[in-house]
């Protein structure tokens, strides 16, 4: 038993060692081309152009990202001061009691939610199109 | 052609397509994940027996499978044919001109690297084309190709390897270790 493991374990080193030098480069090359991409796309493509901010879980307002405002919206704690400026988004004044929707400052993509004053400020591009909706076209 | 040959890529084409059918019944998490199996045997049969029966194999295996399936001549067996063939030209020139510079490994890597491109430009220019969407998906279907390229490269490695062993004398030009 003993023996035979040794042998699997000796293949194994044997197709290892086969392995040449271009092989391991170009494997390199390409782990780090595509975890790079995966980062740059992330960061670069997927950004919203409107703004969408839903009150009760019903879309109340929609403005466009690249013009600078400040929203007052009313909810269950008075008034929350939604600010749009230089193509990002935040809730710049809110009297909840945590204010986490605060704390999470400025957002270019995603969701901010304030769940005490049940706001929903939500990030898309036109039409509640979610980015990147027809990639499942690609199949093999 | 020598009726040892034709032997030869029948037997290599039904490893193909029984491959390529088994995994197509495997489930995936994401649509567009495929571990191409069939590219096992496509770069065992160009690095034992040359480029033209690889070739011979991969489109025997395509059009075989897609009948299969009920794929010929749609969407899915284009995108199919556009990978296969693409990936087995760019495998057979990298052996071709650097005969000693990469192994198996770089062989199924650059395989897998060339069936993605094609892929995605032929999914770009007959079915998306949103330039947003194939870029964003790209860099994971890389990601995706490379480690399954990997995997199928040491799978031929193994199977090269135990074949020359087991054969080596039918294989004097190759058997070069």
């Amino acid at each position: 038993m003993r023996r035979r493991a040794l042998k699997e374990d000796l293949r194994l080193k044997k197709i290892i060692k086969n392995i040449t030098l271009a092989d391991w480069t170009l494997l390199l090359v390409l782990l780090v081309v595509s975890v790079a991409g995966i980062f740059i796309t992330k960061e670069a493509l997927p950004r919203g152009t409107d703004v969408t901010i839903e009150i009760n879980g019903e879309p109340a307002y929609t403005f466009p990202l690249n013009v600078d405002r400040t929203i007052p919206v009313s909810g269950s704690y008075g008034d929350t001061l939604i600010e749009i400026k230089e193509g990002r988004v935040r809730i710049r004044e809110a009297h909840c009691p945590n204010r986490i929707c605060v704390k999470q400052g400025w957002v270019s993509k995603g969701v901010i939610i304030c769940l005490p004053n049940k706001i929903l400020v939500i990030v898309g591009s036109g039409g509640g199109d979610k980015p990147g909706k027809e990639i499942d076209a690609v199949t093999g | 052609m020598q009726s040892r040959d034709r032997y030869r890529i029948a037997l290599l084409s039904a490893y193909a397509i029984a491959l390529h059918g088994f995994e197509s019944l495997l489930p995936t998490p994401i649509p567009w994940l495929r571990l191409g199996l069939a590219n096992i045997i496509t770069l065992v049969a160009l690095l034992l027996y040359g480029f033209r029966t690889a070739m011979m194999v991969t489109l025997i295996r395509i059009i075989i499978a897609s009948i299969f399936r009920g794929t010929f001549l749609g969407p899915a067996f284009i995108l199919s044919f556009g990978g296969g063939v693409s990936s087995t030209i760019a495998m057979g020139l990298a052996y071709k001109i650097s005969r000693n510079l990469f192994g198996p490994v770089g062989l199924s890597l650059i395989g897998a690297v060339s069936h993605n491109i094609a892929q995605l430009a032929l999914a770009y220019v007959l079915f998306i084309q949103r330039i947003e969407a194939v870029l964003i998906i790209s860099p994971v279907i890389l990601l995706i190709g490379t480690l399954s390229g990997v995997t199928n490269g040491l799978v031929s490695d193994f199977l090269i390897r135990n074949i020359l062993k087991k054969d080596g004398d039918k294989f004097q030009d190759l058997a070069r270790e």
